[in-house]
């Protein structure tokens, strides 16, 4: 179940006049309060971590891999970061556009603290174009264009922990824009017992993904295809880049689950699944989580049906064949693809109904009847 | 009072708008031909005076449209039913965005042809802009509104070629006709920023489509049936244009190039700014836009659309 802020913890006005209105910058230039509802005209700007400085006032964004040289006045890419004077800012930093308490399962990582649940945040802004994003309407709008409201990092752990929550997840749209918050967020977090993961798209530099990767106790990364073509035309990205971070995170030692969303004859066939599930086993190993999800339409791609059970079973069963410890089913409840088996002997460890943990057996991080370790977060 | 139409607001608009399709018959375009006017800038960057920019105003579109005069210009392009969308440009600030007496001039002369002031809306992607550039905002009375799109966006994507985009209600629904009043000056990416650029403004993720000099993504958006079906006229506030460092204002950029300019061609009307733009460059000694890697590419897809003239040689100059 998905439990959200009270629109009044959250801060929201009930109007969006109202709020404009009510809670503008207070006019000596302190942020707004806790919560406060961030003008529309006024989104709060802080200088960005990873940007270069180019001639003639223009920058050079160096956080994911679109690399954006941006004119004074003009933005990146994403809509979140904006060149003021020669000066490249983000203008997310803070500024939640969704806050919600979520089962972890839901993102879904299932080899971390199952059944504990996660402050979720997010703001405006992604750095690619799904034409399925299921979030589209934050995360293809503008800072400006959604009502968000000032949560700086402090805060948004000092909330998780009165609710004794131990999981902070930068989620929902793509934590790549606003990773200067993800990195405080999760600092805040680390000497108060409240974990960070990021949910992410993959779609990163080298430099900032490492710069970070050492405060998160988990990263799930969607792999949306395993074709150029696909991420040149349906994503608006790249897929060399995103197997990068997956080599990356891998070798750091940060818990590491990928998604793939399979969507009816764009990136479900057999072969394209095989190749995928062979590029992992060979580049991450056989202990990585890889879960395939089933889509339904939305955004720009309304015209095609839900994914069918018996491509989601067909790709399940070639990830077992091909020797993958964990393939999970995402969006079929109640299927068995949604559980944990040990690898070893087959038994059923974490029994999940959708994002409910039913039944965990596990034993310390082991299957609990022959022994075998079972990779993950689990403490 | 919020900054954006309210829904009876709307609907008062878009009945209106629904009552002028039924009646109108197709505008007269004019392919390759630019009108040109004098308008000398005003020293210390002054207001230009009323009388001057409606004289401006009425001699370009005479020009580009081979009308005797601008009132008769106007009524061959709108008719009294219509709801006129004026899009300023206004990313520039007050330096570098579309005169307010320019804009002024052009609201009298279709006030002039018979449409009421509450259908002669001139609008930006915000109010906050608007202000910036000295409009001043008005959701009723005076000669004109003037809104922000602000956050007043069609609730669901609508594709044309490679964009997928929210429209601006104002645009989609609201409006039965549309003028883009941008202004001459360089883009960083795009090349140039004059008529079809300023349009990019009523759309919700406009920063999308950067890349690849803005092709082919801003003649799709051109070729949406929400823009190709409705916009009638383009107008450039080319009184002071800028050759460099767009879109910002930069000042030691700019020159006074002295001109009002309009076409019922939008394609036409960027490609004589690149033009300009590109002679401007040359004279300082700067790459062209192409050597520069910005050429408008968009330009001449736009023309491969059949949405106008988009080769800058091809131009006819009309001065007034
Ligand atoms: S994070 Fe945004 S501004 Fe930076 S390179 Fe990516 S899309 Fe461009």
């Amino acid at each position: 179940m998905t439990a959200a802020f009270t629109r009044r913890e959250f801060g929201i006005a009930a109007g969006a006049s109202c709020a404009a209105a009510l809670f503008r910058r207070p006019a000596d230039g302190a942020p707004p309060a806790i919560g406060a509802p961030i003008a529309a005209d006024e989104p709060p700007a802080r200088e960005a971590s990873w940007y270069r400085k180019l001639p003639e006032g223009r920058v050079e964004c160096q956080l994911c891999p679109r690399g954006c040289q941006v004119a004074d006045a003009e933005r990146g890419g994403c809509g979140a970061r904006e060149n003021r004077g020669g000066t490249y800012t983000t203008l997310v930093y803070g500024a939640a556009c969704a806050l919600h308490i979520d089962p972890i399962e839901k993102k879904p990582f299932f080899h971390v603290l199952p059944g504990a649940q996660a402050l979720s945040y997010a703001t405006a802004g992604c750095n690619v174009e799904c034409k399925f994003c299921q979030n589209w309407e934050i995360s293809q709008f503008r800072p400006e264009q959604v009502r968000s409201a000032w949560w700086p990092p402090e805060a948004l752990t000092a909330a998780a922990r009165q609710r004794g929550l131990p999981l902070l997840a930068a989620t929902y749209s793509e934590p790549t824009v606003f990773w200067e918050y993800v990195r405080d967020a999760a600092a805040a977090g680390r000497g108060s017992g409240v974990r960070s993961v990021a949910v992410s798209n993959g779609f990163i530099q080298e430099a900032p993904l490492k710069d970070v990767l050492p405060l998160l106790a988990a990263v799930k990364v969607d792999l949306k295809a395993f074709s150029e073509r696909f991420y040149r035309e349906v994503v608006r990205g790249e897929l060399k880049p995103v197997l990068k971070t997956l080599e990356v995170i891998r070798a750091s030692g940060v818990w590491l689950e990928i998604v793939v969303l399979l969507i009816p004859g764009l990136n479900d066939s057999e072969a394209e699944v095989r190749a995928l599930v062979r590029w992992v086993r060979t580049n991450l190993g056989t202990d990585v989580p890889l879960h395939f999800t089933r889509f339904h339409p939305t955004y720009r791609l309304t015209n095609l049906p839900p994914t069918p059970l018996a491509t989601m079973e067909r790709s399940w069963r070639i990830a077992k064949d091909e020797g993958l410890a964990f393939p999970y089913l995402g969006n079929v409840p109640g299927h068995a693809g949604e559980s944990t088996f040990c690898p070893a002997c087959g038994y059923r460890l974490i029994h999940r109904i959708g994002f409910e943990v039913v039944e965990n057996t596990m034993a310390g991080g082991r299957c609990s009847r022959c022994g075998r370790t079972i990779p993950g977060v689990w403490s | 009072m919020t900054d954006t139409l309210s829904r009876r607001e709307l609907a008062r608009l878009a009945v209106a708008g629904l009552v002028a399709t039924a009646a109108r018959a197709a505008p007269p375009v004019r392919p390759g031909r630019v009108g040109v006017a004098r308008l000398a800038p005003s020293p210390g960057h002054a207001p230009i005076g009323a009388a001057a920019a409606e004289r401006a105003v009425a001699a370009a579109l005479a020009a580009a449209t081979g009308s005797a005069d601008g009132r008769a210009a106007v009524a061959a392009l709108f008719r009294p039913g219509d709801t006129v969308g004026i899009k300023v440009n206004c990313l520039g600030g007050p330096r570098l965005s579309p005169r307010p007496e320019l804009v002024a001039a052009l609201a009298a002369l279709l006030a002039e042809s018979g449409i009421p002031a509450h259908r002669i809306v001139v609008f930006e992607r915000s109010s906050r802009e608007l202000a910036r550039a000295g409009f001043a905002l008005r959701r009723d009375g005076g000669p004109f509104l003037c809104i922000g799109i602000d956050n007043d966006y069609d609730r669901e994507p609508s594709t044309s070629g490679e964009i997928g985009s929210c429209f601006a209600r104002l645009v989609s629904t609201t409006c039965t006709a549309l003028v883009s009043f941008g202004v001459v000056k360089d883009h960083d990416l795009a090349g140039v920023s004059a008529g079809l650029k300023n349009l990019y403004g009523v759309i919700h993720n406009p920063n999308k489509y950067h890349d690849h000099n803005c092709d082919p993504y801003l003649a799709d958006l051109a070729n949406h049936p929400f823009v190709r079906g409705k916009l009638r006229l383009t107008l450039l506030d080319g009184v002071v244009a800028q050759c460099h460092g767009g879109p910002a204002y930069r000042p030691d950029e700019t020159w006074p190039l002295g001109a009002v300019v309009a076409a019922t061609d939008p394609v036409a009307a960027d490609a004589w700014a690149w033009r300009v733009i590109d002679g401007e460059r040359t004279r300082r000694g700067l790459p062209t836009l192409a050597e520069a890697k910005r050429p408008p590419r968009f330009l001449a897809t736009a023309q491969r659309y059949g949405l106008g003239v988009g080769d800058p040689a091809a131009i006819v100059e009309v001065r007034a």
